[in-house]
């Protein structure tokens, strides 16, 4: 890269910032502003109806990390990001690699999987809801008939399958997404490399592992990280399912967020949950971030 | 460069004008909003009639009544108030009243309300009575009663002890649940007041000033009565057995399609029922007492609110009047199927069926939900103890002790 | 005769694979097609049947008639392609941007961007709502097209910088010597080869809005600007689920996106068959 004498970087910073302006008001009156005003709610005590009254400094927090059921939540909240990202990103590979090979019917088979991801979610919630139904419901119906299962489980009643139950809509839901992050990134690999690497004599896993996977590493890369960000917080899938029950089995923490700002209308301790929301996906990320920026690229 | 910046302003101008320009004409008009709770047979049709019929008759009166599943209603209510944009008027449920009123957002709805709008209303419908002035008017006002599936079996239950029996009866005979409870938390805390209420429980101790005292939901009566849930459900197993993934109003349904005998309910059956295509006859009988105790079923009421912040209360007070009339709130009624509030609806002859009798003679014995702020908390910390002892990670006892010990702690934040 | 060669092996397996994957991730949608075909009175029926006994074929009426299905897929609609073309104008300068030029603030503003996404619209939703008050923005569909670009900016900005950064600065430079502007080789030369990305982002921006829930519900009274997510939700009511119109609006609700979908595939193939990138 040329080296730019000193007066026309300065420009160049100018032009940047223009370029960047409209984004940046956006996001300073609609995305700044209500985050700063949710910090500020975890260190006030905050009235029914939001408003700030005393500076506490972090007795809201302390309150908080005394209850047995903060940290139960913020466990399960983690343990359900982990699960959920790696089986989306497994089954959204797996997916991928197979819409990449050509076949008949190939275009339509992609645009079918599009749907769980292309229906809202509180509405994919709704007619999962349906579909898990004890007494109406067709899958349960389905496991009887076939002879798989004799038994069906309660699936949004029972405390141990309404976790599960709730997953699996959730990778339901997400799984699309990254196939087609994946396939993207699939397509522009170029051919020539897999060919060349046919004649060296390499198999299938050789070259899933040694020249898809590389390629490709920087999208995985994104997709599962923002993958994390997004699963963590989904609100929807529980909500609508199972409502953080039975007995708080598949509570995590945006839905006690919900469950404390909305329902109960106490807006310091569901902010203060917030604010540990955020720190958690923050060292989340720069975690990975090292983790990968270990590996030597210069993306950034 | 001159071009970047151009482009880049343009934008800017373009975003700013549309976000501002946006807003400006529609000071107009005085406009009443309305937030509409969904009850179930409520249709489309009546809300736009009823909109358009008001706005007939007071053409310079802008009206909108917003439609609003019941779940929502809650959420929706706390964001506008919290923006400073509350509705003129909602409905809400009575319980709601005295959080709202601590957060002082309601008026009286007498400033605004015609005298003789007032007067037609039932005295023992106003139940958002609080500190001696009416903070709401009812809208909906419902008792509870047993609902029995009389191609299944018709024998009329007198105490709870019976129901068991009879339930059981009915389960090994035709091979049909017995009967229905929901299991799973929601907002209401209807099906465990049923047996709680039965008992003679009550959620707080009297103060010899009439206030609420300590919580005492762990009383003798309490353990009693969520013992006998618990029993019902995982040792006699006459509820349905997905009874855990289903909140009040998912596990009726199992009652509509003919395969229950027993459900307590409310004045929505007969049009649910009718609504499922349901083809066996319904009895309806109190829901009785435990041996030995009265008989003292749920009231539940709603309410119309008047919010303070709102801009054009005066304007809502005639729409109140207006709905309030026979013509509007006798259709109401029937739609939802709730017994009238209006003394001149109640003459009707659309309203002397057997449901709407029992639900009278329901209401003569009815007891209401405990008004207490932080309700929805309390709501919660007693579901999360009633499914814990189903799941058998509590004994019943404890279940209830640990919900009572937690009651206490929330009434003693408010004060 | 085709020979059972490795590559047909090879192909048979995948298409079996993807079969069987189809008929798992796609069980619901049969079950939507099942339920949204029954009549009102045949849905709380125990046990339940595949096949409708009496095709309620008049649903599908019903839906557009008695409950306003037009209106909130037309908001819908102006809401989606509203948002996508705003959040296009805006980000695209903005990836451009930290993709190609070096100024004070670059990885403060990435990792922004970053931090963006962990803010979940629930958290936000009442300050938003007092800044949505102020600006006058409720009940109208403009508050919505911006409520959603903002929460699609950082995605689709960090989305674009990807793509901007691995086209190499050697086609930008020959574009440059050649005497072409840097609005020009911007719009000429880079959109174009990164089209494909540029695709991926429109498809998730409009999906984004075409699905969003929260907004709505918060920020919308008037009926006749409500959205589908929002109007669909009416079918439940407080005592019975009318399943059978749930489904046939979820139905309708799913066939736009499907249909997006159908029409950008060409051009992602096209785009990237088109690029002049890799060898």
């Amino acid at each position: 890269m040329k080296q730019l004498p000193t007066k026309k970087l300065s420009s160049e910073s100018r032009m940047a910032y223009a370029l960047l302006a409209p984004a940046a008001l956006f996001i300073a009156v609609f995305m700044v502003y209500p985050v700063l005003y949710v910090i500020l709610m975890s260190l006030f005590k905050t009235n029914k109806l939001g408003i700030l009254q005393n500076f506490i400094w972090f007795e809201n927090f302390v309150k908080q990390f005394q209850k047995a059921v903060f940290w139960e939540v913020t466990g399960r909240s983690l343990l359900w990001t982990v699960l959920a990202v790696l089986t989306k990103t497994v089954l959204g590979m797996v997916i991928a690699l197979c819409l990449n090979v050509e076949f008949r019917g190939r275009k339509f088979a992609r645009i079918l999987f599009i749907i769980p991801w292309a229906s809202s979610v509180p509405i994919s919630s709704m007619l999962w809801k349906w579909v898990y139904d004890h007494e109406f419901g067709l899958l349960n119906h389905t496991f009887i008939s076939l002879g798989i299962m004799r038994h069906p489980p309660v699936w949004t009643g029972d405390p141990f399958w309404s976790f599960f139950a709730c997953l699996w809509v959730d990778i339901w839901i997400g799984v699309p997404f990254m196939a087609l992050v994946f396939l993207a990134g699939m397509q522009s690999v170029s051919r020539d490399l897999y060919e060349s690497a046919e004649v060296d004599g390499v198999g299938s896993w050789g070259k899933f592992f040694y020249i898809t996977v590389p390629s490709i590493k920087q999208i995985i890369f994104i997709a599962t990280l923002l993958s994390s960000l997004w699963t963590f917080n989904d609100f929807n899938t529980i909500y609508i399912l199972t409502r953080g029950g039975p007995a708080g089995a598949t509570d995590i923490l945006i839905t006690s967020i919900y469950k404390n700002g909305f329902e109960w209308l106490r807006f310091s301790d569901a902010a203060v949950m917030a604010v540990i929301t955020f720190m958690i996906l923050m060292v989340v990320s720069i975690v990975y971030a090292r983790v990968y920026f270990r590996g030597g690229d210069e993306a950034l | 460069m001159k071009k970047v910046f151009l482009v880049a302003a343009l934008v800017l101008l373009l975003v700013t004008s549309v976000t501002f320009g946006a807003g400006q004409k529609e000071a107009a008009r005085p406009k009443v909003t309305v937030f509409w709770a969904l009850y179930d047979g409520l249709t489309e049709e009546y809300r736009a009639n009823l909109q358009s019929a008001f706005m007939k008759e007071y053409p310079h009166i802008d009206l909108d009544i917003v439609p609003i599943p019941w779940d929502n209603v809650y959420d929706k209510l706390t964001t506008a108030m919290a923006g400073k944009n509350p509705p003129e008027l909602c409905v809400i449920g009575t319980r709601w009243a005295l959080e709202l009123l601590a957060l002082d957002a309601l008026e009286p709805p007498e400033k605004y309300v015609n005298k003789a709008t007032m007067d037609n209303i039932f005295d023992g419908a106003k139940e958002a009575y609080i500190g001696g002035t009416l903070w709401g008017l009812p809208i909906a006002a419902g008792a509870r009663v047993l609902a029995i599936n009389t191609d299944l079996t018709d024998k009329v239950p007198q105490t709870m002890e019976q129901l068991r029996e009879f339930a059981l009866e009915a389960q090994r005979r035709t091979g049909k649940y017995g009967l229905v409870m929901p299991g799973k938390k929601h907002t209401e805390l209807t099906d465990f007041l049923y047996y709680f209420y039965s008992n003679g429980g009550e959620f707080f101790e009297f103060k010899s000033d009439g206030s609420f005292g300590k919580c005492v939901i762990n009383s003798d009566v309490g353990v009693k009565a969520l013992e006998f849930m618990v029993q019902l459900a995982t040792k006699d197993k006459v509820v349905p057995a997905g009874y855990l993934s289903q909140t009040r109003m998912e596990s009726h349904p199992v009652f509509y399609a003919g395969d229950a005998a027993y459900v307590m309910i409310g004045a929505w059956a007969d049009s649910a029922l009718e609504q499922a295509g349901a083809k066996f006859k319904v009895k309806y009988a109190q829901i009785p007492g435990f041996a030995g105790k009265k008989s003292a079923p749920l009231m539940v009421t709603d309410s119309l609110a008047f919010f303070k912040d709102a801009k054009y209360k005066e304007e809502a007070g005639l729409f109140v009047d207006f709905f309030y009339r026979d013509e509007w709130k006798a259709k109401f009624d029937e739609l939802i199927g709730f017994p009238p509030v209006t003394k001149s609806a109640a003459t009707l002859p659309q309203f002397q069926t057997p449901l709407y009798k029992a639900l009278g003679d329901a209401a003569a014995n009815a007891k209401p939900i405990p008004l207490v702020e932080g309700f929805a908390e309390m709501t919660d910390v007693v579901w999360d103890a009633v499914v814990m002892a189903y799941l058998g990670q509590k004994t019943p006892k404890k279940a209830l002790d640990d919900a009572a010990r937690e009651i206490d702690a929330i009434k003693a934040s408010y004060e | 005769m085709k020979k059972l060669t490795f590559r047909n092996k090879h192909k048979i397996v995948v298409v079996l694979l993807t079969l069987v994957l189809l008929i798992i991730m796609l069980f619901p949608f049969f079950v939507m097609l099942s339920t949204m075909l029954k009549r009102g009175t045949d849905i709380y029926v125990r046990p339940p049947y595949w096949i409708p006994k009496h095709f309620a074929w008049n649903n599908f009426v019903k839906v557009w008639s008695e409950y306003h299905l037009l209106q909130y897929f037309n908001n819908s609609i102006l809401v989606g392609l509203g948002t996508t073309v705003l959040n296009s104008i805006v980000i695209i300068p903005a990836a451009y941007a930290i993709a190609r030029f070096k100024f004070s603030g670059r990885s403060l503003i990435l990792y922004s961007l970053l931090a963006m996404q962990m803010f979940s619209p629930v958290i936000i939703i009442i300050s938003l709502f007092r800044v949505f008050i102020k600006l006058q923005l409720l009940d109208k569909l403009i508050g919505l097209v911006l409520a959603n670009t903002v929460m699609t900016l950082s995605f689709t900005t960090w989305l674009m910088f990807g793509y901007f950064s691995s086209i190499p600065r050697e086609i930008e430079d020959a574009a440059r010597i050649d005497g072409c502007s840097r609005m020009g080789t911007l719009t000429r030369i880079i959109i174009p080869i990164a089209a494909p990305g540029l695709v991926t982002a429109m498809i998730y921006t409009f999906i984004q809005a075409w699905n969003d829930f929260l907004f709505p519900l918060s920020f919308i009274n008037a009926q006749k600007k409500m959205p589908l997510t929002l109007g669909i939700y009416q079918f439940v009511g407080r005592w019975s689920t009318q399943w059978e119109m749930l489904n046939v609006a979820a139905f309708i609700a799913l066939i736009p996106v499907l249909v997006l979908f159908f029409i950008i595939e060409k051009q992602l193939v096209a785009g990237l068959a088109g690029g002049a990138v890799k060898g």
